[in-house]
């Protein structure tokens, strides 16, 4: 008999944050085990949970952007929304589109050098193919009172109206059996969600709206306050830092080819590299100055930390998530099994 | 043209009066409508509304008919209308945005129920 698995966060308390509704982690090679097709294994799946569901079905072995534009591996390759065992026909499930490697995306996307850099020959996914959509919706799947936001990374119970964020470095800790971080966002994410990179089929916007060095909020001092109480599982501080890194020696310039979020301005400031201070817009600035980081602060000289040296520290130098606090993802999620 | 579409007191007049036909003492529970004051009703889809709501009053076994009305999109695209108005009351300024908002969908009025006859044409058809 054929064994379909999945990782589960149940709706209800973790410490003391709200997850508002169940969470599903699904890999590509366990549906594959199970002998389904994605889409009856999501089917299947969404049977068992009787409350709200958000699922994320990852490709483990395929690679994504974060929404400053850091290329890491892994990602969700389909997402779906479930309540009462049922995924809405019409808008409870998208798939994300895979994107062609080519010189011209490149071009257009200059984030994408991390591609062929540290990722070379592997299959990118980020949002969906807006006209794979019933309707041009936002990146969302809804059933009932779930609902799936920005291509699996905001979800929420739309009755009670609580919402969990859940960026992709997360999750993918979550499908790693790592250890991620949980808390409440506070003003610095609200802010560094904003610093996005220009992407065709991206995570949150289908064309090439907001560059680097802009702020998709473009809200002034109100940015830090979009998103600033809203439970959030992150990757631990130093699990990002070590992307960001990545990204950085790939030559990668926050403001330039990869977003100006604090967490990317954190980590070039103390490792002393570049930052196009001169792309980054007013706008950005203005944000960016709401939650202390500021340019004057940017070009002060200060002594260079190693990368080790920076790691070692990631907790103190990183800023971002209010009240957080450590857990094991063995500690976190129920692995269930259906049997086929 | 008159009736192509329905004026809403009429709509929910006709509603209430498609369970009164047959039943005098039992009413009708119309939620979703509570924040329109004026509007125009799809007639094509108002006739066989009527239609519904007096089949199933007319079900064995069916004690009450609730009506619940969503919209079929669950995210809506809303202009917003931010008006300054000067002392005599008229608009001096006016700043138009957006603001996308998130509904549910049927699922969950319908809970565990089984027994669903989807008439509802694909979208982009009426």
């Amino acid at each position: 008999m054929a064994v379909l698995r999945y990782k589960l966060i149940s709706e209800g308390k973790v410490g003391k944050y709200t997850v508002p509704l169940n969470i599903i982690f699904v890999d590509s090679k366990d549906i594959v085990a199970s002998g389904l097709s994605q889409d009856d294994a999501v089917t299947k799946i969404a049977s068992q949970i009787q409350g709200p569901a958000g699922i994320s079905v990852f490709d483990m072995e395929a690679v994504t952007t974060t929404s400053d534009g850091i290329m890491v591996q892994g990602a969700i390759i389909k997402m779906a929304a479930s309540d009462h065992g049922r995924i809405n026909s019409d808008f409870g499930r998208l798939d994300m589109a895979e994107m062609e490697y080519s010189p011209e995306i490149v071009s257009e996307e200059p984030h994408l050098k991390q591609w062929q850099t540290l990722f070379s020959g592997r299959r990118l996914f980020r949002g969906p193919d807006p006209q794979k959509k019933v309707i041009p919706v936002h990146n969302v799947v809804i059933s009932g009172r779930a609902s799936n936001n920005n291509s699996a990374t905001e979800m929420m119970n739309i009755v009670t109206m609580e919402e969990i964020l859940l960026p992709i470095l997360g999750q993918l800790e979550i499908m790693n059996d790592g250890e991620v971080l949980i808390g409440n966002t506070g003003g610095v994410i609200s802010v560094g969600i904003g610093m996005t990179v220009a992407e065709k089929f991206g995570r949150v916007f289908p064309t090439r709206q907001f560059r680097a060095g802009e702020t998709a909020h473009n809200c002034g001092e109100y940015a830090q306050t979009l998103k600033k109480e809203i439970p959030c599982i992150v990757a631990t501080k130093r699990t990002l830092a070590k992307a960001i890194i990545n990204a950085l020696n790939a030559g990668m310039v926050p403001g330039l080819h990869i977003g100006c979020s604090p967490a990317v301005l954190s980590v070039a400031k103390y490792l002393g590299r570049e930052i196009d201070i001169d792309n980054i817009k007013d706008s950005a600035w203005e944000e960016l100055i709401s939650i202390g980081f500021s340019k004057k602060w940017l070009q002060v000289e200060q002594k260079v930390l190693t990368e080790a040296q920076f790691l070692e520290r990631a907790d103190e130098l990183i800023p971002g998530v209010d009240e957080p606090f450590k857990k094991k993802v063995s500690e976190l999620v129920k692995v269930m099994e259906i049997n086929i | 043209m008159k009736l192509m579409h329905t004026k809403l007191p009429d709509f929910i007049k006709k509603m209430h009066e498609a369970v009164h036909k047959h039943f005098a003492d039992r009413d009708l529970n119309i939620k979703g409508l509570e924040n329109l004051s004026s509007a125009k009703m799809q007639s094509l889809r108002t006739g066989r509304i009527e239609h519904a709501v007096e089949e199933m009053v007319l079900t064995t076994g069916i004690n009450q008919v609730e009506m619940v009305i969503i919209p079929r999109v669950p995210e809506t695209m809303h202009t917003v209308i931010i008006k300054g108005l000067g002392e005599d009351g008229e608009v001096k300024k006016a700043i138009l945005e957006v603001i996308n908002i998130l509904h549910c969908t049927e699922e969950v009025e319908l809970h565990d129920c089984n027994d669903i006859d989807d008439r509802r044409p694909v979208i982009g058809r009426h």
